[in-house]
């Protein structure tokens, strides 16, 4: 991910673009990231989180991210994307039962007495709870004492506008400039 | 005076160190036995050191100075959620325990924000219950020292640990290292584990300068010579607790409450003297389970002797 940081203070500004980074790692979403900008203003107090992701979140089902092949009462199943392989086995145990799953190998499943019309429409990732995590990753990496937030959610951009106490008009016209800004540019970058 | 040092080896032939640390009129502070592996840590008079470093050596152990043994070190933060816990506070709280305290990790009330960050009467009173405070505060500098108001009424020396390097912070705290803000993992790298030194060194020397003050003018009593009498009450005997008893440089927290006890603690007999002359006692601010036993120095004490006879 690509992190650019605007601010006053040169120790401040290494210091959040690090921590940023080490709190989307720990949420397991650095995939998503295209470019983050940060505008860290402490002594106002106003802090603006700006990010591009590589695509619109968007829901996942198991038939996006594996193959299939019947053969009889039994359902070969093949998954492609390695990302969604935990989230399918515990969605398969949860509805035909641990011993209705046979796991040959990490990516290759067998499920006895299902078909594949019951299996391909189960949503393994919803592009929702993406973006709350996302979400929850900024609160956290914003000082904590900063709580009067305005967020902008556009395509493939989220912006959020931070203060302390009262949130004034400029601050919004700020993040708004910055969003329009990431907007523009992600509709220069393709969307993988 | 007494050091405090911490015995490191086997389980065999303690019984001699034991009756050493008794001959010589030392006491154990804390022992810690695991399977056949035994750490003492005790307070001995200076001068008797040569007789345990030789029985250490006779039964196979090793003797290594704990510089910060017998103390109690508040590291606070400015508040307890996950913004500032549990890195780096928590690698503050664990290198002080391997330089032998006992420290305390607590996250104020209302201390985050810049303009709302607050410390209330009741905190200040809990954290001057400690022989130290570390301040562990975040990553800009307009912030940190927005913040020195937190410090400001506090009575125990103030280490200051902090990203950027904040100015006029010397009339508040002791001492300020930088370079260490808020974190999102813990300290591992070599570069970090030196600031950690760095952290336990300044400690040290802020805690010396202390001591060295208390000997000016010594303590009626050496908490470690007062510990041994407690211990012989059963009620702390029997406390369940972690670490009963804690020392600290001037006293002592014992951990069981001062309302329940106070005819105990009132009138212990200590040199000739009941415990409440030669000592403040009082309950814990931070919880009425705790007693705090400040120790009056001796000329507190020959003051108080002289008013009486007048």
């Amino acid at each position: 991910m690509d992190i650019t940081v605007d601010g006053p203070d040169g120790y401040g500004n290494d210091a959040y673009a690090k921590l940023f980074d080490d709190i989307i790692g720990d949420i397991g979403k650095s995939f998503m990231f295209r470019k983050a900008h940060l505008c860290l203003k402490p002594e106002v107090p106003l802090f603006i989180f700006s990010v591009m992701l590589k695509n619109h979140p968007s829901s996942k089902t198991i038939g996006d991210v594996a193959s299939f092949r019947a053969e009889g009462t039994e359902l070969h199943m093949s998954i492609s994307n390695e990302r969604y392989a935990p989230d399918i086995l515990s969605r398969l145990w949860k509805v035909y039962g641990r011993g209705k799953v046979d796991q040959q190998t990490r990516f290759d499943l067998i499920v006895h007495d299902a078909r594949q019309e019951d299996i391909e429409d189960m949503v393994v990732s919803s592009g929702e709870e993406s973006v709350k995590e996302i979400m929850g990753a900024f609160w956290r990496s914003l000082p904590e004492g900063i709580r009067v937030r305005h967020t902008y959610v556009d395509g493939r951009v989220i912006t959020v506008v931070a203060t302390e106490e009262i949130m004034r008009q400029e601050f919004l016209d700020e993040g708004l400039e910055l969003h329009q800004r990431m907007l523009k540019e992600s509709e220069v970058e393709e969307d993988v | 005076m007494f050091e405090v040092v911490k015995y490191d080896g086997g389980v065999y032939r303690s019984n001699e160190l034991y009756e050493a640390i008794e001959d010589v009129g030392g006491t154990v502070i804390n022992r810690m036995h695991s399977a056949q592996v035994l750490t003492v840590t005790m307070s001995i008079p200076e001068e008797d050191h040569e007789v345990i470093a030789k029985i250490t050596k006779e039964i196979g152990g090793q003797l290594f100075n704990v510089p910060l043994a017998g103390t109690e070190i508040a590291v606070v933060g400015c508040t307890l959620g996950r913004h500032h816990m549990p890195h780096p506070i928590c690698d503050i709280a664990e290198i002080l325990r391997e330089e032998g305290s006992i420290s305390v990790v607590m996250g104020l009330a209302r201390g985050r924000g810049k303009k709302t960050s607050q410390i209330s009467l009741r905190e200040i009173s809990i954290i001057d219950e400690y022989d130290a405070v570390i301040f562990m505060l975040g990553n800009f500098k307009a912030c940190v020292e927005e913040k020195k108001a937190l410090m400001e009424k506090i009575s125990v020396p103030v280490i200051l640990v902090c990203g950027p390097e904040p100015e006029g912070m010397e009339d508040v705290c002791e001492a300020v290292i930088s370079g260490v803000g808020r974190k999102a993992a813990r300290m591992k790298a070599p570069e970090e584990r030196a600031k950690l030194n760095e952290i336990a060194d300044t400690v040290v020397k802020v805690i010396s300068e202390k001591k060295a003050m208390l000997e000016e003018d010594p303590l009626f009593i050496h908490p470690a010579e007062l510990k041994p009498l407690l211990e012989s009450y059963e009620p702390i005997d029997m406390c369940l607790r972690p670490a009963p008893i804690v020392l600290h440089l001037d006293g002592l927290r014992v951990k069981i409450p001062y309302r329940e006890h106070k005819e105990y603690f009132d009138n212990l007999m200590v040199y000739g003297r009941r415990l409440s002359e030669i000592a403040d006692i009082r309950e814990s601010k931070m919880e009425d389970s705790s007693t705090i036993i400040r120790i009056k120095t001796m000329s507190a004490v020959r003051d108080q002797d002289a008013k009486k006879a007048e």
